[in-house]
Order: C-alpha cells, then sequence, then structure tokens
C-alpha cells in the first residue's frame, strides 16, 4: 500500500492548523485531519476487470470568530503555503458569516476509552493480488450454484483509515483503523423472466470476510427470486431482514432521535422521553464503542469520546443522540454522535453503530411462526419516506410470500405503507442472526399488521 | 499542465504497455452555506486538485487517484494503476475493449454573466436568509427551514495518450430548500433545488421569493391533505414527476452499463416499449441545465440522444466500452464526480418530448384518479421495477382536481407502465437534482404532462 501519513505527522498537522488560526486572531480553533487509502478489486458483468487505488488526504478547519463559524478544506498538505491559505480562508469565511448567539464553544479535553477490533495490519499488508484471489473466489462460488445466475457487479475492498483532530480546547488525538469488505449482486434470468437485483456482502474491520459464503448467497437470492408472481393487497406478517429494516429506519427512526430533529421540530419524538414508543421487544444502543463496529473510533467528529448510548430500552424512549453544539444547548454533554465527511464537512449529528438486541429464535423459526405472511430483503424507495412522520410507501424487493410457516414464493410488485412508528410498536419477535448493515446492528424482525399493496 | 500529465501517459504505454491511458486533472474550488432556520451553521471554501489515472492492460482497468500533481507521485500512481490492471487481467474472460475515437484538443473557457467565484460570501449568504425568512414567515406552522447552497468553479483538465487534450472550465451553482411544517401529530415536508451551469443569474429566475413561496406554501397546504387510498388508479404526472419517471424507470436501464448487466431492455433494441405517444432524450447540450457540458470524462463531445422514438428503444446511453461492444458510437455520458473516482455512464439531462394535450384536457375524461405534481424520490431496479415518491399530490374527482394527498408512492414495471401512457401534454419542464449511481452527479430531468391509464399507488387508507 501507498505510504501513509503516520500518527506525528498527522497530530502536527492539526495542531500547527490549530496554532496558526490562532494566531492570526481565531477566538477559538478545530482541525480535522484525514487520510483514506482503499484498494479495490471490482467484478463488473461476470468477471473481474479493474482494480482502483484512490488516496484521499485533507484537512478541515473550523475557526471561530466573535460567534461566527468558519470552515475551509484542503486536500493539498504538501506545501505549508497552501495549508496557511486554507486557514486564513476559515478565518475570512468566519468574518463574512453571521454569529450563531447560541454557540457555547468547541468541545473541552476529555479521556478516551479504547476500542476493540477496529486496525487489523493483515489488511493494511493486502496486495491487489490478494483482493483479486478473493474476488475471484466469490465469483468462481456464485456461478456454481445455478446457471441461471449472473453476477452483475461486485468486488473487494481494503482500506485503511486514520484521523486526527486538535482544537483550543486542548484537545489533539489520533485513531486509525481498517475496513474490508466485499460484495457480489446477483441476477436470475429465465425464459425472459429478470429477477430483481440481489446483492450480498461481508464488512468487517479485522480482516475475517467470507467471499465464497457471499457469492453462495447471493446466487441462491438469484434463483429462489425467479418464477415471480403478484400477492393480494392485505395486512399481514411481514418479516424484514436487516437490509431492509436499515433502508427503513435510516430515513425515518434513526432521525427522529438525533438532537438536531427533536430541537428543530422535525422529530415525531419531541417531548416523549420517558414514553413507550417501540413493543417491548425493542431495545436499541447508539454504541459508537460496538466491537468491530463498521463505525467504531475513539472519538467523534470534534474530538469526543463515543461511547454507548441507550436509546430504547424494552419499549421506552430513554435518550436523544447528541453532537456538541446540540447538547450545550440544553445544559448537557454530547454523546459522541458528531459525523464528519471526512475532511470535506463540518461535523453533523449522526447514529454510530445503531444496535437493536437481538431475540433468542433462528431466522427458520421465525419463519415457522408466519402462517401468511411476507420476508422482505430489501426495499426500493425508502429515502422518500416522510423523515419526519414517518410515513413510508414502498416497494418490497426481493421478497417471498410465506405460507404456513415456508418460504412459497418469490412476489412482484409488492408495495409497503405505513408509518415507521406505528411498526415499531407493532414488532412481535426479533431473531438471534444479528449482523451489521451501514449504521445498523440488528437481527430479523417480525412484524404484525403491515399493509401490503399488491394487485 | 499539458506537460505534466502527459509524462504520465507516457509511463504508462512505454513502460506498462498500455493499450490506453487517461490522465484527469482538476482544480476545482467550492463555497457551501448550510443555514438552518436563517442560522449560519458555518459559511465554508474548500479546494480540491487531483488526478485521476485510468490504463487499460492486457485487456483489463487500473485506475489511482492522488491529491496532489507532483509529477513524482503521479509517475507512482501510474505504475500502480498499470500493477493493478495486470494483477485484475489474471482472471479476465473477454478482454475490455475500446471504440476508436478521433483525437480531440480543445479549450473550452466559461464566461458566465455572473461568476459566483467573484460573488462575496455575504451576498450569498443574504440570498440564503431572504429565502429563509419568505419560507419561515410564511405561516407559524411552518417549523423548520434548511437551506443547503454550493458553488463551484474551476478547471478539468483530460489527456490520453491517443493525442487528446482538453482543459474545460466548470462551473456548477446548486441550492436545495427543506421546510417543514407541523400541526397537532401531522408533520409535513416539502423539497425544492436550484441548480445550473451558466452563473450565480440562476437566482434571478428563481429567485429566494418565488422559491421561498413554492416551498412553504406546499409545506402548509400538505397539512390538510390526506392519504390516498391504495390500489390502482389512473393517475396525471405532472413534468417534475414525469422527469423522474423517465430518469429513474428508463433512463438507468438504458445506460449501457446496466444494459449490460442485464436490464429489461437488454433484448429490446429496435423493439416497441411504449405507447406511440412516448418519446425521450437524453440530452448533454442544453445550454445552461444543470447536466450540460461540453466534453465527457472520457474525452467525449456530448450530444442530444435519442433513446426512445415513438414508443421504440432506438439508442441507450454509451460510454467507448460499451460502444465497442455494441459497435455503435460513444454518446459523451461517461462522468466521475471528481478526481478520486473512475468515470462511469451517467444522464445528463432526460426527458420527455411534449405532445399536443392542453393540461384540462388530460384531467376531463378522469373520475376518480391522482394528480402527481411533484415527487420526493425515486429509485429504480433493473428488472423494471421502479418506485416514485410523491411530495405533492391532488385528488382527480369527476374531470377537476380535488383535495391534496400526502406521502403517495407509485410503482410498476417501467415497460408495463410505459405502454399505459394514454395522452402527452403540449407543455414542457426541465428540473434540476442530484443523481446517485455511488457516486453523485448533478443532472436536469423533465418533460409534459403526462396521462396514465393505470398506475398502482401505495397508500395506506
Amino acid at each position: 500500500m501507498v505510504v501513509a501519513l503516520k500518527k506525528e505527522q498527522m497530530l502536527d498537522i492539526a495542531e500547527d492548523a490549530v496554532d496558526f488560526a490562532l494566531k492570526k486572531g481565531a477566538d477559538e480553533a478545530e482541525a480535522f485531519a484525514y487520510q483514506g487509502l482503499t484498494t479495490t478489486v471490482v467484478i463488473e458483468r461476470g468477471q473481474i476487470a479493474r482494480s482502483t487505488r484512490i488516496v484521499d488526504r485533507g484537512l478541515g478547519i473550523r475557526a471561530i470568530i466573535k460567534k461566527a463559524i468558519g470552515f475551509s478544506y484542503t486536500n493539498v498538505l504538501r506545501s505549508k503555503a497552501a495549508v496557511e491559505e486554507t486557514i486564513l480562508k476559515a478565518l475570512s469565511s468566519a468574518k463574512a458569516s453571521k454569529p450563531d448567539e447560541e454557540w457555547r464553544g468547541l468541545p473541552a479535553k476529555k479521556q478516551l476509552k479504547s476500542v476493540e477490533n477496529t486496525y487489523d495490519h493483515k489488511i493494511v499488508e493486502l496486495h491487489s493480488e490478494d483482493l483479486v484471489k478473493a474476488a475471484s473466489l466469490m465469483l468462481d462460488a456464485a456461478e456454481k450454484v445455478d446457471k441461471r445466475v449472473f453476477p452483475v457487479e461486485g468486488g473487494v475492498g481494503a482500506s485503511y483509515l486514520s484521523r486526527a483532530i486538535a482544537n483550543s480546547n486542548g484537545v489533539a488525538a489520533f485513531d486509525h483503523g481498517t475496513i474490508i469488505e466485499c460484495s457480489l449482486a446477483t441476477l436470475g434470468q429465465e425464459a425472459g423472466e429478470v429477477t430483481p437485483i440481489c446483492f450480498e456482502f461481508n464488512v468487517e474491520r479485522k480482516y475475517a470476510i467470507d467471499p465464497e459464503w457471499v457469492g453462495k448467497e447471493a446466487a441462491r437470492l438469484a434463483v429462489s427470486a425467479l418464477k415471480a408472481k403478484k400477492i393480494e393487497t392485505k395486512s399481514t406478517n411481514v418479516i424484514f431482514s436487516q437490509f431492509a429494516l436499515q433502508d427503513l429506519l435510516y430515513f425515518t427512526l434513526i432521525n427522529a432521535v438525533k438532537a438536531y430533529y427533536v430541537q428543530r421540530d422535525q422529530s415525531a419524538f419531541k417531548g416523549k422521553i420517558g414514553e413507550k414508543v417501540a413493543s417491548e421487544n425493542v431495545t436499541i444502543h447508539d454504541d459508537g464503542l460496538f466491537q468491530g463496529g463498521i463505525r467504531t473510533w475513539e472519538f467523534d467528529g470534534e474530538g469526543v469520546p463515543q461511547q454507548k448510548t441507550l436509546v430504547i430500552e424494552r419499549g421506552v424512549l430513554r435518550n436523544f443522540l447528541y453532537d456538541n453544539y446540540t447538547a450545550k444547548k440544553e445544559g448537557k454533554e454530547s454523546t459522541g454522535n458528531a459525523t464528519r465527511a471526512g475532511y470535506l464537512s463540518t461535523p453533523n449529528v449522526e447514529a454510530t453503530n445503531f444496535h437493536m438486541i437481538s431475540g433468542k429464535k433462528s431466522p427458520e423459526e421465525l419463519i415457522g411462526e408466519v402462517d401468511d405472511g411476507l420476508l422482505v430483503y430489501s426495499l426500493q424507495g425508502a429515502h422518500s419516506s416522510n423523515p419526519a412522520s414517518g410515513e413510508f410507501s414502498v416497494v418490497a424487493t426481493p421478497a417471498w410470500k410465506i405460507e404456513n410457516g415456508k418460504i412459497a414464493y418469490a412476489t412482484r410488485g409488492t408495495m409497503l405503507a405505513g408509518n415507521i412508528f406505528q411498526l415499531l410498536k407493532n414488532i412481535s419477535e426479533l431473531a438471534n442472526n444479528e449482523r451489521k448493515i451501514g449504521q445498523l446492528v440488528a437481527p430479523w424482525v417480525l412484524v404484525e399488521n403491515v399493509r401490503v399493496i399488491g394487485k | 499542465m499539458k506537460d505534466i500529465l502527459s509524462k504520465a501517459v507516457n509511463v504508462a504505454v512505454q513502460k506498462y504497455g498500455a493499450e490506453y491511458a487517461e490522465v484527469r486533472g482538476q482544480k476545482l474550488f467550492k463555497t457551501m452555506l448550510t443555514l438552518k432556520e436563517g442560522r449560519a451553521e458555518a459559511a465554508k471554501q474548500g479546494i480540491e486538485n487531483g488526478a485521476a489515472l485510468r490504463v487499460l492492460v492486457n485487456g483489463a482497468w487500473g485506475f489511482a487517484s492522488v491529491g496532489t500533481f507532483d509529477v513524482e507521485t503521479l509517475t507512482m500512481a501510474v505504475s500502480d494503476a498499470c500493477k493493478m490492471a495486470k494483477a485484475a487481467s489474471s482472471k479476465l474472460k473477454k478482454p475490455i475493449k475500446l471504440i476508436s475515437t478521433k483525437p480531440i484538443e480543445d479549450k473550452v473557457i466559461l464566461k458566465p454573466r455572473k461568476d459566483p467565484s467573484k460573488i462575496s460570501i455575504e451576498d450569498k449568504i443574504n440570498t440564503t436568509l431572504t429565502m429563509n425568512s419568505k419560507i419561515l414567515g410564511y405561516d407559524n406552522r411552518v417549523k423548520s427551514c434548511t437551506i443547503d447552497y454550493l458553488d463551484l468553479t474551476g478547471t478539468n483538465y483530460f489527456i490520453n495518450n491517443e493525442g487528446s487534450y482538453i482543459e474545460q472550465d466548470k462551473l456548477y451553482v446548486w441550492s436545495r430548500i427543506l421546510a417543514t411544517a407541523k400541526e397537532g401529530d401531522i408533520f409535513t415536508f416539502s423539497r425544492e433545488e436550484i441548480g445550473s451551469t451558466s452563473g450565480y443569474e440562476v437566482f434571478d429566475v428563481e429567485t429566494p421569493e418565488i422559491v421561498g413561496e413554492r416551498v412553504a406554501k406546499r409545506a402548509v397546504e400538505q397539512l390538510k391533505a390526506k392519504p390516498p387510498k391504495g390500489g390502482t388508479f389512473p393517475v396525471i404526472l405532472g413534468p417534475n414527476v414525469v422527469g423522474v419517471f423517465v430518469h429513474e424507470a428508463f433512463g438507468h436501464l438504458a445506460e449501457a452499463d446496466l444494459t449490460l448487466s442485464g436490464s429489461v431492455l437488454l433484448d429490446k433494441l429496435g423493439k416497441k416499449i411504449a405507447s406511440n405517444l412516448v418519446t425521450f432524450y437524453d440530452d448533454g447540450t442544453v445550454e445552461g441545465a444543470f447536466g450540460s457540458f461540453k466534453y465527457d470524462d472520457e474525452g467525449i463531445q456530448a450530444q442530444k440522444t435519442l433513446l426512445v422514438k415513438d414508443g421504440v428503444v432506438v439508442g441507450l446511453m454509451h460510454n467507448r466500452e460499451t460502444a465497442q461492444k455494441f459497435n455503435t458510437k460513444p454518446t459523451g455520458n461517461m462522468r466521475a464526480e471528481d478526481f478520486r473516482v473512475e468515470p462511469i455512464i451517467r444522464m445528463r439531462n432526460t426527458f420527455m418530448e411534449p405532445k399536443d394535450h392542453s393540461f384540462e384536457e388530460l384531467i376531463e375524461d378522469v373520475k376518480f384518479g391522482y394528480y402527481f405534481k411533484s415527487f420526493r424520490g425515486g429509485q429504480a431496479n433493473l428488472d423494471g421495477t421502479f418506485q416514485v415518491g410523491i411530495q405533492e399530490a391532488y385528488e382527480i374527482v369527476k374531470g377537476e382536481l380535488g383535495e391534496p394527498v400526502r406521502n403517495a408512492s407509485i410503482s410498476g414495471n417501467t415497460l408495463e407502465t410505459l405502454f399505459k401512457v394514454d395522452a402527452v401534454g403540449k407543455d414542457f419542464e426541465l428540473w434540476p437534482g442530484r443523481c446517485g449511481k455511488r457516486q453523485t452527479v448533478f443532472v436536469c430531468d423533465g418533460g409534459p404532462h403526462v396521462r396514465v391509464k393505470e398506475v398502482l399507488v401505495g397508500g395506506s387508507a
């Protein structure tokens, strides 16, 4: 892999930037240095067709003058002059901007907790040949399953990420980590019928992916999505896989617990701390320290220690998620939920690892309990949900009809409509097959009385 | 710049025997603002300089990107790209080939009437503040207002080993406005986007007052709206919804990389897939439109591409690789979000051609149905399943517009639905937006008002 900037270099860049900003007249300053080195091998239409390496590093600076905030960034780190020019831009932006009377300062320095299973030197040492091997295993496994399966796209990617933050309150911290993932999207094709995209993947912080399983599973899904039928319109039981759940929750529930949304009257949960908002089966933590979590880091985008925050406890709403700004507004402490898009953005409130605690039953047992219902793997159109009210109207695809405790056949053209906040109250069971998808760590969930619109 | 970039190309060809090599350079400057309820969250400025190297070695692609123009680093990166292409080629079944094209040398200089890089941040803040006041002042049930603003200026450089060298100025002005309203337990949500490649003068037409009122009014009117009935109904789609439908439900299937990946259009070239009233274009040449540019990121001139004519599929959107497979010409649809990523086939300004009906004529025969005026989001699958969420809708009762309806969405199979288009309006609108296909690019979508005999409406009532 390309030589990465070391811990000391990253910290120096950030600390020097803060010093320079203060010297040039900032009341407060914060610098966030980021680097990402990513190597991928890409599968395209049934073959390994390309390999890419992306090196991205840069520095983002927040400068505060008389409560007005300026931000600037650059990816030109080699030249001191370019970095200083960027810092001056943050200052000039602050001067041009308007004061924010509710600004209560950057976060103070706090003791960080250590995190586990977030870095693996084996990932850093991988060559593109190793990734080609893994991609090839995945592809072969998929093709062996059935002739009707077409591997559309996928690949294997390995990343090394590091971040350093410094601010004028003495915060100075560095953390680094690795991520490896493999994924495959497939189609089933038979006699003029094309299935929707079927997708499987693994993502881990340690070198522990199983490309063969991903290939096999993506292919198995495509085969079972063939011979799809339309179903009747009615209210019924629906099992959501983690993909579908992540899609649905990301645009609704996860926003509803962010302090930004609550404070701005955009959350259906405003004023509902202590109230029952979900079925008793539902307990959710936002766990920024989750072992091996995709979004596990020692500190958030403002240098605040990440932590485990209880969000919903046996159906009762307990806490919202805060960054430094929203927390101080309520006289609280940040929950370590400030996220950044690398060096390119200012911090925003975002969930870390949104962990829905599993139940006891296997997924097969969960299906076995359903006399009549639907198993939904993925949703189309979840981003068009009403984020404030939680109302959604989406396509379930791929999805399978469940009859008498068994998967009967694939469905097509099936829509689901309803309200996520009602849906949370109708979760009757959770399986024990927890996995990480995006921000979500969750099992399959069984929901009663979901409106299904078919023919 | 040309010297630096051509050195990298030469290394690829001479040292590693690349069949093809290109370098894209980018020097861009961005200004961004986010206002929440009039509070300037931060005024932001950023520099993004870098180079992307793409090579074809032994029939496989290698790609590397670096945030610098330092010759030594570029040489290392191009070596990297060539070695990676070789590694990838070890498992290749069919070597990748490119259709040959004529080399182009050109310099594209933009002369905007109002260059955003010459307008002060104070002015930009004031524009967004005016919009904010209009929205929050519209009605006290409007609870929140988020305004994002972005402008991007700079130059892109393109060189390849076939003799092309292009310098092309870039300019984008974009804003997204979100408002929410609340009454009792009812929340509503309204979104608009402004986007232009001509300059800051876009705000002379889409003034803060006009856009502000449009966003706020919709959020408030939706408060009294009711949920739609679920089921199959005749619908009138407004230009904004037609645009997203053409883009999502049809356009992606006609991106040749996705067509080859098995989209339902694969065996439909030259065949009828829609009613006679349906003609679609993807056009990179609409002046000032958000999806327009002169050359794509593979050095090919953008054109107006006819996709569907009178219901028959006549074209796809191609890069040099897919054009070779179909033995046709590339259409200038290769776009990369920035230097960090590879170009892929993307849409530009995608629209349906207008016909002859007035709005009144479209609506008069509908006994009960829906008018879908503005979309919230849309998505499609390769099998032709589409979903479009609607942010502004009305009932149609006995040929007239009725009560507002909220949180509706439509779904179906693209090809089945296109045959059900039974009347097309004579008006035309093009709406700016952003499209995500692993990367984000700026586009426009549009068309006239369109009547569809029946479509599945997802509703909770």
